[in-house]
């Protein structure tokens, strides 16, 4: 047999649902089904507490069934784990549970993201007058945003090392920016009405002066909104208009 | 490096710790691909290991003997680790994790034959001129002989280490599991493998199951492979080695008690 249909056949294998009756070939399939399980519950530590390591456990082997890893860099694995949840039947009643696996994808994305550049105040300050509402200002590239019609900040924050997972009262839903500080920690926090529609706007690229008026379409005067949005460095550089 | 270097695998519980005490290591070797971000902790804890003490890149999902085309894009991560960090040594496996683009994300074995030879070498060989410099392959433990596999491992090492131009990372605990675990003698194996070909030596335990030893990464180094270690470097003369510990991670003090019991060996 060539190389190739060895190969193809070994893995089948390997990624089969049932474990291979083979106790030699079982090694393997617990090995790899292993590997990716443990990359799986460092991305979603949140999920697995949630849902206890033995549901976990299988939650994970029926993910890895239906969404294959395809790379050899495992932190690539596991982004589809929130569309997997949405849809499997045994989690139907954690509504929530999807979006919290969003939002650990979020941190997990932003622990790796690259730095990228700090607010530029000196340079915003250069821009013309006239000019500044054409600027378009950019977020920096760790900063993921998450909106959810559950709290899942306040579940997020009480399932942390060292909490006892009762969430904070909070009323509906949240929107999340995830953010990494200047000590590369990486912070989730809930935004107001007015921040979340200048981060969205800065995030499809809007100018200054787009954004503003979507901020006070939901409510909130642009000058508040932008300083909170610096002081928790969720901005990066900007481009001023081509004149 | 020096001939007698021993060093341990870093893994990120151990950082902190490691920065504050500076134990006396030669090296530390990490995992690649846990260093493929573009930014973030992970590569400043790396950034900041490597200002202290020398380093080895340990890759674990180049997947070098798939049939699969070579993943670029997985190769350009890691020579911008390579350009960044100046290992003193890069290493993958000589084996496969993928085909048809899927990844079992685990060390699969090759079958022992001329193909597999020509194969992987030619890959190596595509690898070493794309990161610009050696990269030295692992032999792995394996718990299947795939195909036909007509001849021992060792001649399949050699032979793929000959042919690409690269040098060996030993893995003494893989030989002597490969051995319990497919019937050869370990010691024959060591004998096989010419001095010069390696260059560097892992260390790491296994465990039991009811027929089969399992290469876990999770144990203590086994008194039959210190033995086998001792003879390794009777053979070879002192390689740089290093103490591998992936699951169940212990305390630093473990490692480090491991690394100078090598040492000690090696002396």
């Amino acid at each position: 047999m060539s190389l190739e249909s060895l190969q193809r056949r070994f893995l089948d294998a390997v990624l089969a649902a049932p474990e291979p009756a083979d106790a030699r070939l079982a090694v393997y399939h617990r090995s790899a089904r292993m590997n990716r399980g443990g990359a799986l519950a460092q991305a979603y530590p949140v999920v697995q507490r949630l849902v206890g390591e033995a549901f976990f456990g299988e939650a994970a082997a029926r993910f890895g069934d239906a969404f294959p890893s395809r790379s050899g860099d495992l932190h690539a694995y596991g982004a589809e784990f929130a569309t997997f949840l949405a849809r499997y039947p045994h989690a139907s009643r954690l509504d929530y549970l999807p979006d919290v696996a969003r939002l650990e994808w979020a941190v997990h994305e932003a622990r790796h993201a690259p730095e990228g550049e700090a607010f530029d105040f000196a340079g915003l300050g250069a821009v013309p007058a006239q000019d500044v509402g054409l600027v378009r200002i950019r977020l920096r590239p760790s900063v993921r945003l998450v909106a959810s019609e559950h709290p899942i900040l306040a579940i997020w924050e009480a399932n942390q090392e060292g909490c006892d997972g009762t969430p904070a009262i909070v009323e509906g839903g949240q929107r999340v920016a995830v953010g990494r500080t200047r000590s590369l920690e990486v912070v989730p926090m809930a935004l107001a009405a007015g921040e979340w529609a200048l981060l969205q706007a800065f995030a499809r690229g809007a100018t200054i002066a787009a954004a503003a008026a979507e901020c006070e379409r939901a409510g909130e005067a642009l000058e508040p909104a932008l300083r909170g949005l610096v002081t928790r460095e969720l901005l990066g550089g900007f481009e001023a208009a081509a004149r | 490096m020096d001939a007698g270097a021993v060093g341990i695998g870093l893994r990120a519980q151990h950082y902190a710790e490691l920065l504050e005490r500076r134990p006396a290591l030669a090296f530390v070797e990490v995992h690649s691909e846990n260093y493929f971000g573009a930014g973030g902790a992970a590569l400043a804890w790396l950034e900041r290991t490597r200002a202290i003490y020398p380093l080895s890149l340990h890759g674990v999902g180049l997947s070098l003997g798939s049939w699969d085309p070579l993943d670029t894009g997985h190769l350009e991560r890691l020579r911008g680790l390579v350009q960044r960090f100046e290992p003193a040594f890069v290493s993958e496996h000589l084996s496969w994790s993928s085909v048809g683009g899927r990844h079992a994300n685990d060390l699969l074995p090759l079958p022992l034959d001329e193909e597999a030879i020509r194969h992987v070498a030619g890959r190596i060989g595509q690898a070493q001129e794309f990161l610009g410099r050696e990269l030295l392959v692992e032999n792995v433990s394996a718990y299947v002989r795939l195909g036909e596999s007509a001849m021992p491992e060792w001649e399949f090492v050699s032979e793929v280490a000959r042919r690409s131009g690269c040098r060996l990372l030993l893995d003494v605990n893989n030989i002597w599991v490969n051995a319990a675990n497919h019937g050869f003698d370990p010691d024959h194996y060591l004998e096989a493998i010419a001095p010069e070909l390696v260059a560097e030596i892992h260390l790491a335990g296994f465990e039991r199951t009811q027929d089969l030893l399992v290469d876990t990464h999770g144990a203590p180094v086994a008194e039959e492979v210190w033995g086998l270690y001792a003879r390794a470097i009777a053979r070879f003369g002192a390689r740089p080695t290093l103490i591998e510990w992936d699951t169940d991670l212990p305390a630093l003090d473990v490692l480090l008690a491991e690394a100078a019991r090598a040492g000690a060996v090696a002396a």
